[in-house]
Order: structure tokens, then sequence, then C-alpha cells
């Protein structure tokens, strides 16, 4: 046996970089050319949404689900260019997305915009410079759920209601930022849209308010279930997309557009510039924004939410469940996610934080 | 270290590279970025304190440490009072041949799996769940007690975990004792309950303590039993951390938290050290 | 009093079994729900949540990464951890302790840490997140506790077998494969072993460092976000079964060797 002779801090460099090397040979063989990489929500991870597509078009749709924008573009941050097709973004954060040069514009000739409700375009995020860069596909509300059958379904037309002594202990928050501090906004009769660093301490009494009436602050799997087993008998920020799943085992939950109004959530799907799989990720979009895709899509094992698309084959069932008819009236009054900027975000986040710290 | 010269040297050096290597590359340096990450902004990158200082500044962060603290130490104790009876018990109670048996169901739900552990407590506490409604039926309370989403359901997922765990460490180090320090205790005249302060409670610290300090480091650093079983009534440190990447992908904030989590368990480490060599037989 | 202190002790056992059990019981009894909720009442029994956890691709593949992982993760500790431990014991090298300390440092740190560490190192040196990279960090964790548990089984009466062997003339790779390895094999297993259940039910490093490939706790982590579902019980309760069949076939193959 022969060994070579050999200073050990020598072999411990070539080592680390033979190891370097492999390690990123091996893990770049991963993912194949021809799959569709899309960076999703939960609700695009539904096997029957995507294997439809998969067997028409004979691709693999690789999913990475993620939630919060901020995170969304750490994931691309860490990419290399080229690794993604496509993404799901909030409709309000689509400008970051631009911002950082990383969408392909949408050719719109191509996409059914004339079947889609007007309102939850969003124009003024999704398109800049004249170019289109993102398509919502799926929107709703974040507003009151609950369970009709324990609460007076009169209350639930107030904001105020969730922070009274009445309901006390039988709250459950939503663990998102965005929506609740818009909610708390709604509530202290201020704008979404309008929102700014001088607004936090109100916001921010508010919040604390709601937490010392709340059980626990959940993620959507807990708020759901604690709605859903009756741990708690109210969801602040939940809506169609934490009922609508959930009407066949539990019929009595329901939601409520308040008179303050509600919070719209609205997701859109872009296409990366960079993407190695253009084609395919455009007729992927269009899959999605179909009417066969948009009821699947909105019907989605993670969660439900209103098709944007007008003319989604939803059965009348599916459809009550949604009340898809009495959207006109609940748009009219919704207002969108707020959309901070990084420092206030951060802030907002900071505020969060508290908010769950508070005893 | 020094050049080998001759074909004796080179070889244990052999033996030993890759597995330093390994260390060094994958442990030593990843920690190394970590800290250089942690002095960075998360905006353009410039080096920076401030993610150091949010720590320190921000009592919602601090509080996170608090937390971690205190859930941990609450943990630690009761699995120890909980575990050393029932060690005691495998040990000295149940017959020689069943013991293996004994021990072998004391762990089993060891290998269930972890997250899956914490969920399985999630059913049994919730409003309700398996003890609410026996509770009730039962007639001893007239409205379910909230159980589950509190710092008492955290605490009692990791209780069951480590008392398993504890069960293990303490349960063998028991059979190690010699039955003659207790003869010989006896014989000197001291009672059962003398002799276990005096002999076998001292003599089974060493596993006491490797148990306790496992039970800390995999504690404090556990993002899933808290997240699963808190309801985010409170946040503990690792959950701070996971936030930071999950919202925001503030990786630089991140590590700053993550090196202050790692000094804090090097605090425990140095405390119960004496006791975790590692030794030949 | 004898008697009252072995009462109170069979009480006190019993009640401690029960905690243990609890929530296994639970587990197993409501993955066997026929409606969609896994709390009272039972309404059960029904298989249908054992066959959407079969059907369901995303699981099944998990679960083969996870194995995957797990035996070559593990291969790699005893690999690395049995050379080094013989290194150690044999041989008396400069820094020796110390050395050995960094080998078993990583013990000491949460898996949150190291998980981190590995991510923001990859993050910056451009290696893309994939299971392999779950994997590194496996081996991580796991090298310090082969490694300690083959050291600490490296008794003097191994080296004086070695060095007989050696006297009669056999070379170091002779004595490495016919003597050290048999006479260490135990241990070797026994870290093999304690490997591959680490990383079979390790969550955060691999939450962290894989994308669309990854293992069976981060699915089931996934699956656990869409609610509360007794599929979760099933798969729950199927890796259950999965990890008692290979702690028995443990016990088994270890009794064997004892009574040979």
């Amino acid at each position: 046996m022969t060994v070579n002779v050999r200073n050990p801090l020598s072999t411990l460099r070539s080592g680390l970089g033979a190891a370097f090397a492999a390690v990123a040979l091996l893990a770049a063989g991963g993912a194949q050319a021809a799959d569709l990489n899309a960076l999703i929500w939960c609700d695009h991870s539904d096997p029957a949404l995507l294997q439809p597509f998969e067997e028409a078009n004979n691709v693999k749709v690789n999913v990475k689900e993620f939630e919060g924008t901020g995170a969304g573009l750490a994931i691309v941050d860490q990419s290399q260019p080229g690794d993604w097709d496509v993404m799901v973004i909030d409709s309000i954060d689509v400008p970051r997305g631009i911002e950082k040069g990383l969408f392909e514009p949408l050719p719109e000739d191509k996409l059914p915009f004339a079947d889609l409700f007007p309102e939850v375009t969003m124009d003024k995020s999704t398109v800049v410079d004249g170019k289109r860069y993102g398509i919502t596909e799926k929107f709703g509300y974040n507003t009151i759920g609950f369970n009709k059958s324990k609460v007076d379904p009169a209350d639930m037309q107030s904001l105020a209601s969730l922070t009274s002594d009445k309901y006390k202990g039988k709250i459950a928050i939503y663990d998102y930022y965005l929506p609740v501090i818009g909610m708390a906004a709604l509530a202290i009769g201020k704008k979404t849209a309008d929102l700014t660093e001088a607004d936090l301490p109100a916001l921010k009494a508010e919040l604390l308010k709601m937490k010392a009436n709340a059980k626990l602050v959940g993620e959507v799997t807990a708020s759901q279930t604690a709605l859903a087993t009756g741990e708690v008998d109210i969801l602040v920020g939940g809506g169609e997309w934490v009922t609508a799943g959930l009407a066949k085992e539990n019929p009595a939950l329901d939601f409520s557009i308040p008179k303050e109004g509600a919070v719209l959530w609205s997701q859109s799907l872009a296409m990366f510039k960079d993407s190695k799989n253009k084609d395919m990720a455009l007729k992927f979009i269009q899959y999605i924004l179909s009417p066969e895709g948009q009821a699947r899509l909105a019907t989605s094992a993670c969660y439900w939410g209103m098709p944007s698309n007008k003319k989604a084959t939803l059965t009348d069932e599916q459809k009550k469940i949604l009340r898809f008819d009495e959207q006109p009236g609940f748009l009219a009054r919704a207002q969108a996610y707020p959309a901070p900027n990084a420092d206030l975000d951060k802030k907002m986040q900071d505020m969060w934080t508290e908010m769950l710290q508070a005893q | 270290m020094s050049v080998a010269g001759t074909n004796g040297r080179a070889l244990p050096w052999a033996l030993v590279t890759p597995a330093l290597a390994w260390t060094l590359l994958f442990f030593v340096l990843p920690f190394i970025a970590m800290g250089l990450s942690s002095l960075t902004a998360h905006e353009g990158g410039a080096l920076t304190l401030a993610n150091y200082s949010q720590f320190f500044t921000n009592p919602s962060y601090w509080r996170a440490m608090v937390n971690s603290l205190e859930v941990t130490a609450t943990v630690t104790v009761i699995s120890i009072v909980l575990a050393y009876p029932f060690a005691w018990i495998l040990a000295e109670q149940v017959p020689e041949r069943w013991q293996r048996l004994a021990l072998m169901l004391a762990v089993l739900p060891f290998w269930t799996s972890y997250v899956v552990r914490s969920y399985s407590w999630l059913l049994v506490l919730a409003q309700n769940g398996v003890i609410n409604r026996a509770l009730t039926s039962a007639g001893l309370i007239a409205e379910p007690l909230q159980l589950a989403n509190t710092r008492l359901a955290t605490v009692t997922g990791f209780v069951h975990f480590f008392v398993m765990l504890l069960t293990l460490t303490i349960f063998a180090n028991l059979k190690q004792l010699s039955p003659s320090y207790r003869k010989a205790a006896a014989d000197l005249g001291a009672g059962p309950v003398r002799t276990f302060l005096h002999v076998v409670l001292p003599l089974t610290l060493p596993g006491i303590m490797v148990g306790a300090f496992l039970t800390v480091v995999l504690c404090i650093g556990d993002y899933i039993t808290p997240q699963i079983l808190g309801g985010n009534n409170e946040l503990v440190m690792p959950q701070l951390v996971m936030m930071q990447i999950g919202r925001r992908g503030d990786f630089p904030l991140a590590s700053a938290l993550s090196i202050i989590l790692m000094a804090v368990v090097t605090v425990a480490y140095l405390a119960c050290a004496r006791w975790l060599k590692i030794e030949r037989a | 009093m004898r008697a009252a202190v072995r009462l109170a002790a069979w009480l006190y056992a019993i009640a401690v079994y029960g905690f243990i059990f609890l929530p296994v019981v639970v587990l197993i009894l409501f993955s066997l729900q026929a409606t969609s909720f896994p709390i009272p009442p039972f309404t059960g029994p029904s298989l249908r949540w054992y066959q959407a956890v079969l059907s369901d691709a995303r699981l099944t593949s998990a679960l083969v990464n996870s194995l995957l992982v797990a035996v070559l993760s593990s291969l790699a500790c005893v690999t690395l951890g049995f050379l080094s431990a013989w290194g150690f014991a044999r041989f008396a090298l400069p820094g020796s302790a110390l050395l050995r300390g960094l080998i078993t440092l990583p013990l000491t740190v949460s898996y949150l840490i190291i998980g981190m560490g590995l991510l923001v190192l990859f993050n910056w040196a451009g290696v893309p997140k994939s299971l392999i990279a779950a994997g590194v960090g496996h081996v991580v964790i796991n090298l310090p506790l082969c490694f300690a548990i083959i050291y600490s089984q490296m008794g003097d009466h191994q080296i004086n077998i070695e060095r007989a062997a050696r006297d009669l003339g056999a070379p170091e790779w002779k004595v490495l494969l016919m003597i050290t390895v048999p006479v260490m094999a135990p241990a070797i297993f026994a870290g093999f072993f304690l490997s591959m259940t680490f990383s079979w039910d390790e969550f955060v490093i691999s939450f962290l460092l894989t994308r669309f490939e990854t293992t069976l706790p981060v699915e089931i982590w996934n699956l656990l976000r869409s609610g509360l579902n007794p599929k979760t019980n099933a798969v729950g309760s199927l890796v259950f079964a999965v990890s008692i069949v290979l702690v028995v076939l443990f016990e088994l193959t270890l009794l064997r060797r004892k009574t040979a």
C-alpha cells in the first residue's frame, strides 16, 4: 500500500476544492431542462391541478412552495438564472419582481383577459410601461371567518366585534402579517393603501387588542383546524379560502365582509425572463387561466378561492360555496393588500413579532 | 501539525483526514460563513453590527430567548424528575429477563416520526381532543380546558420525547453500578434512603448530566414542537430564526440569531463538559 | 413496606407507560377514521386514508428519498467515523485530543444551526439545494456519533489482536479488513443504525437544504400544513410500522451475534 506523503493542510485544501466541485456537480444534475420549474403557493401543488397539464404536454412540473413575497424573492436570489420558469406572487408585489428585472412581459392577446373580473386585474401593479408582467389567477378576502352556529352573524358585520369582550378567547388570528395589519387598518378607519410609519402605533394598539382576545395565532392549517374543530368560533383574516374547502365537513362555517370593508388578496402568475422553457411556461399560464384550470385552482386541496376568470367551469354548488354571485358587492367594498416598502415591511414584521410575543 | 516524513506517519493522517476535512468543510466553514453573514446588512451587504444590536434592543427578540430558556429549563427538570424513578424501576424492580423488553417498550414511540409526534399531541390536547372529551364525559369538567396552543402543550410534547431519552441514559448508568456499592453502604449501616442519596444518586449523575445536556441541545434548537403545539402565543428562538428566513429571506439576521443561540448552548456545554468526555473503554 | 414500594413502583411505571403511549395510540386509532377530522368521536374503522397515502406520489417518492439519504449518509458516516476512530485509537497523533474534540463538536450544536450554516455556505458557494446537500448535512450531524461509538469501543484488547496479526506479518490493510472490521462490527453496526434512525427522522436540515425532491419528514410537514387530516395519521402510523420492523430486525441480528 502506498500512501502519498503530504502536508495534511494541503491535503485538506485540495480535499476542500474537490468536495465542493463534486457536490456542485452532483447537485446540479437535480432538475432536468425539460421540466417546468414553478415557484408556487400550496394551492398549485394539488395533483388534481397539475396532472392534467403534465399529461397533456408530456412535461414534469417541479414545484417549490413558499409563503410571502420576501421569501419567494429570496429563493430566486439564491438560485441560478434560468432555474425557474414561472412564479406565483401577490399581485400587489409584482413590481418588486419587475424592479429586480426578473420577469418577462406576457402576451395579452394569448391570454383570456376579457374574461377576467376587471376589479382584480390590478393593472396598477401588474402593468409597467405598458407591458403586462403578471396575470391574476385567483383572489379572495382576508376578512372574518366564523362558525354561524356559535356566533351572532349580526356581530360579524363589524370589525369592532373582534376586540369586544363578548368573543374573548373565541378568536384565532391568521398568522400572516400583511392582511391582518390591513384589517387592523380598516378597523381604525385607515385606507390600506395609505399606511405609513406614522400609523404603526395605532395599528399596534389594535393588533394587541385582537391578540388579547385571541386563543391562538396560526398558520393556514392551525387556524383552519381551530375553526373547523370548534377550538375557536372566529378567525381574523379568514375568508372563503378557509371556509369554502371545509364547507362539506362543517357547513356552519361562513365568512362576512363587514361594514368597514375587507382586505382583497389576489395572486398572479409571472414568467421569468431567464426561463429556458418560455413556450412551456406560457402554456402553463394559459392552462391555469383556462376555464378548466381555473375551476381546479379555485377548488384546490390546500385552499379554495375565487377564480379570476368568470368562465371558470365551477359547479353550481361550488359557486354557491364561493359566493360567486355576490362578488360585485364584495369587490366594491374590498381594499388592497398593504404594500409596504422594504423598510416599512421590516417594521411591520417586527410589530407582528411583538404582537405574537404579547402575553 | 508537523509535516509527515515517513510512511508510518502518513497512514494515521490518511485515516483521520477525511473525517477532519468533512468536519472542517461542512461544519467549521459553514459556521464561519454564518458568522460573516451575520455581520452584513440584509439590503446592500455592508458590514454592520445591526443584526446583533437588533436582538439586544428589541424586547420581543429578547423575549424569544427568555421563552426558549424557560421552556428548556422546565422541560429538562420535569423530564429528569419523571424519568429517574422510571429508569430506576426498570433497572431495579423489573425482573432481569424482562428488562430488555420493558426498556424497548418504554422507548418504542421514539420511532414514530418526529414531526408526527407533535401532531399527535395536538390531537390529544385539542379542544375536542381525547383528553377534553374524556374529562367532559366523565363529568369532571363542564367546559373544555385550553390545553393545545399553550406553553403547557409545548412542554408536554417535549417532555414526552425527553423522558424516553433520559430513561435510556439513566437506565444505562444504573445498570453499570456494581451492586457491591450498595451492599457496602448497607453494610456500613446506611438505610435505603441514605444509600440512594449518598451512593446511587452521585454515581448516576453522569447519566443524568449526559441526558440533560442532550435535552438542552435538542430542546432549545427545536422548531417543530413549539410551532405545532404552541399556537404562536409566544415565540421561541428557532421560530424567530425560521421567521427571518421564511418570511423575509433575511439570512444575516437569521445567522446572528443562530449564533446567539449557539453561544447559549455553549454555556450549557461548558457547564456539563466534565461529564461529556468520550473515552475509550 | 416493601410491598407498598412495589405497588407504588408498578403504578408509577404504568402511568409513565400510559403517558408515553397516549399519543401513539391516538395517532394510530384516528388513522382509521372514516371521516375527515382525526378527532373524537371515532367513526372508523376505515382504510381510506392509507389508500390515500399510498396513492400519493409525492409521499411515496419522499419515502424513497428518505431511505436513500439515510442509507447513503450513514454509510459515509460509518466509513469516515471508523477510519478516524481507528487512526486515533491506534496511533499517537499530535493534538489528538483537540482533533477528536473537533470531530465530536457538531454533537453539541442544534440541527437548526448546522442547517443554517450549510444554507449560508452553499448559498455563497453557489451550490444549489438538493437531496445531496441534505445528505451532506446528515453526515455532519451523524459522523460525531459514529466516531464516538466506534472510538469508545476500541479497547486495548483490539490493539493487542491487531499487533499479534501484524507481528505475524499481515500487511496493514489486511489487519484492517480481517481483524479490526470484524471485531468492531457491533459498534460499526450500532453507529450505522443510529445514523439511519436520525437521518430518517431529521427535519430542519432537509427542510432548509432541499428543493423539489425532499425527504419524508418535510413532505409530512407540508401535508400537515394543508390541515388536520387523518392522512397525516396514516402516514405517521406507516412510518412507525417501518421503524418498528427495522428495530426488531436490528435486535434480532444483534441478539444472534451475541449468542453466536
